[in-house]
């Protein structure tokens, strides 16, 4: 799950938890604020109604023993009843109890307060129906729920917005300095604008770390070239002193065969350095990407230079390009070499009159060239591991290769950023998928 | 046929000596730029070998030298620097050849004799081989005045190597890195010349036995013209 989404949801549960915990406390609360508000009340009464009896005298409201009383008429919502009290405590409080109001039973808030007068004790109630009290419960609930799911409707969106808006240096990290990262890079260090620290930070330290594998590749590359020059003027003195032994006439033919030999090493050696070299050239871009060919006429010319190998194993070669299709922006040079090691493969691993076919197909936006051998396949597991250099597989028929074919192919690929699709069965065949970008080839009728 | 080699690796530019004196070269040779850059400005040679990688001195340099001083030498450039930068600039300072290192003699023999056929504009080089003749510059073998048209560029390339150092055995691996030289790939020991080979035997037997097309048992296959 996304950041933002994790976060946006965290805050809506978390406010949907509180509201509704509130929405469930509410009788409480507003009981409680009715009951002391209608006590106040009350007691506001009390005091009143005290002012108006010492006013006149007690007597003008209590004739002959008999006690006041006073209720609205219809709905007995409130009352007031003023008595002479027999006992003789004092009584000064609030409670809830029922009184028999004209046959109706009524519960009431009931404030009973006794007090003096001259040598009289008399008793003041004045209550107030509980219905009356409770009937605000209700909507008053109703309309916090309601007012507070809208609340929390504008925060989920705000908090989307901004979560979206404050986590968008994130992605944009994440995009341009790990996925759209290229090795090696020539482009300088830019900065991802954000006014958040952390992003800030993660962003330096990225950048900080693809520095050091830079540096760290660039030092392979460096130490790869340079090995491979320096080693190719030993390698040149060896080949010319093998030559010139070669040709002195006082040599035995027994040891014109040892030279012979000491020749295919020396090869060994220079094949394996000129291919490191190469590898490590087009790794630095150090190829330029200027011709224009036709794809047929080339894979035409790798078929030249091949054809011995297939006729030496009586493999039929089957192409279909079409011959419309024009690279543009490529090194002959390098595809060539692409092409020469693809379908040298293809015949490396192929069956005796095996079957190798190189057809043109248009995929989308991309021109598709499939190499498909009858081969002897290579296992699911070791699939992703074919492009590493020097790896060597036990299947291999031919033991004079070294396993860096399919590393050039590769590292001629990625310079011209095509991408490259294996599938393999073993004991059927491989075929090699190249998509080349549109922008590689001209279709030119 | 004067040489100056110009090349700081005694090792190497001995073994050039020895190989360019047998094939009747007049060799002058030089371990520094300093010295060269005398040499190119008070003598005249046919052919000027300059290594790119000398301590004291830019061989481009040298170069540009040799091209006012000696106008009419070949130059060819040796390097252990395989850029395609460095051969452009080398080329376009007027290299008549460039040839990476490691080399093979025979193939810095080869180029130079065909700057030598195209400066002096042989034009039309022909050799007769039995009964077969073979066309250098046309790139043709022909039997009886009709070009045998089975014969593959590589197949004809590999006879005009061979009747280039006619005579001389050539090993498989000199002849594959004639051939296939430019190719990197991974395979370091073919003996596919031996296929090469046994097409153009039957190609040619059609016709005639091509006599002179010899397999030196264990080392390799030769041209011999007796002369």
């Amino acid at each position: 799950m996304k950041l933002g989404t994790k976060l946006t949801l965290f805050n809506t549960i978390s406010k949907v938890v509180i509201v509704v915990l509130f929405v469930l406390l509410l009788p409480t609360l507003i009981r409680d604020i009715n009951q002391s508000y209608t006590d106040n009340w009350l007691r506001h009464q009390k005091d009143k109604v005290l002012k108006i009896v010492s006013g006149p005298g007690i007597n003008n409201y209590i004739q002959n023993g008999e006690g006041y009383g006073s209720y609205n008429a219809l709905l007995k919502e409130e009352y007031v009843s003023l008595d002479i009290d027999s006992l003789n405590e004092n009584i000064d409080t609030i409670i809830n109890e029922n009184r028999l109001v004209e046959r109706d039973t009524i519960q009431y808030r009931i404030l009973s307060h006794n007090f003096r007068v001259g040598k009289q004790n008399y008793i003041l109630e004045i209550g107030k129906s509980i219905d009356t009290i409770n009937e605000t419960t209700t909507p008053l609930q109703n309309i916090a729920l309601e007012i507070l799911l809208g609340m929390i409707l504008l925060t989920i969106l705000a908090d989307q917005v901004y979560s979206t808006y404050v986590l968008r240096p994130l992605g944009l990290i994440i995009k341009t300095k790990l996925i759209g990262h290229k090795f090696p890079n020539h482009t300088p260090y830019k900065k991802v604008k954000t006014s958040t620290t952390d992003f800030e930070y993660l962003d330096i330290s990225i950048h900080k770390m693809i520095q050091t594998i830079e540096n760290t590749f660039q030092k392979e590359r460096e130490f790869i070239s340079n090995a491979s020059h320096e080693l190719m003027t030993p390698i040149s003195i060896l080949q010319s002193k093998i030559e010139n032994m070669f040709e002195e006439e006082d040599i035995s033919d027994e040891t014109k065969v040892r030279l012979i030999e000491m020749q295919k090493i020396l090869n060994r050696l220079k094949s394996i350095t000129k291919t490191l070299l190469l590898i490590s050239q087009i790794e630095n871009e150090q190829f330029l990407k200027e011709d224009n060919i036709s794809l047929s006429e080339l894979i035409h010319e790798v078929y030249e230079e091949i054809s011995i190998r297939l006729q030496e194993k009586e493999i039929s070669c089957e192409m279909d390009i079409p011959s419309e299709w024009i690279l543009n922006h490529v090194n002959k040079f390098l595809l060539f070499n692409l092409f020469f090691n693809l379908i040298n493969n293809a015949i490396k691993y192929n069956k005796e009159q095996g079957e190798i076919k190189i057809t043109g197909h248009t995929d989308n936006k991309f021109f598709l060239i499939v190499v498909a051998d009858t081969g002897i396949g290579i296992n699911a597991d070791r699939i992703p591991h074919i492009f590493n250099r020097f790896k060597k597989f036990t299947q291999s028929l031919q033991q004079d290769s070294f396993g860096l074919g399919l590393p050039i192919v590769k590292s001629i690929a990625d310079f011209h950023k095509i991408r490259i699709e294996v599938a393999s069965e073993p004991g059927i065949g491989t075929t090699f998928k190249l998509f080349f970008p549109a922008n590689l080839i001209v279709n030119q009728p | 046929m004067n040489v100056l080699i110009v090349e700081d690796e005694k090792a190497l530019t001995n073994e050039l000596e020895i190989f360019l004196s047998n094939s009747n070269y007049v060799c002058d040779i030089c371990f520094d730029g300093t010295s060269a850059s005398e040499k190119i400005a008070t003598n005249l040679y046919d052919f000027i070998l300059i290594d790119l990688g000398l301590p004291d001195y830019d061989g481009l340099d040298l170069l540009k030298e040799a091209k006012k001083y000696n106008p009419e030498a070949a130059c060819i450039i040796l390097t252990a620097r395989a850029e395609v930068n460095d051969r452009i600039k080398g080329l376009d300072l007027g290299a008549d050849d460039y040839l990476p290192k490691p080399f093979s003699l025979l193939e810095l023999q080869s180029r130079m004799q065909a700057i030598m056929r195209r400066k002096f504009g042989l034009k039309h080089s022909v050799v007769m081989l039995g009964d077969f003749v073979i066309d250098l510059t046309n790139r043709t073998i022909s039997h009886n005045n009709i070009p045998i048209g089975t014969i593959t560029k590589k197949e004809f390339d590999l006879v005009a190597y061979m009747l280039l150092h006619k005579n001389r055995t050539l090993t498989r691996s000199q002849l594959s890195e004639h051939i296939w030289g430019s190719i990197v790939n991974d395979d370091y020991d073919s003996n596919y010349i031996d296929a090469h080979i046994k097409n153009i035997r039957k190609k040619l037997n059609i016709y005639s036995q091509p006599d002179w097309l010899e397999t030196v048992r264990g080392l390799g296959y030769r041209i011999n013209i007796n002369h």
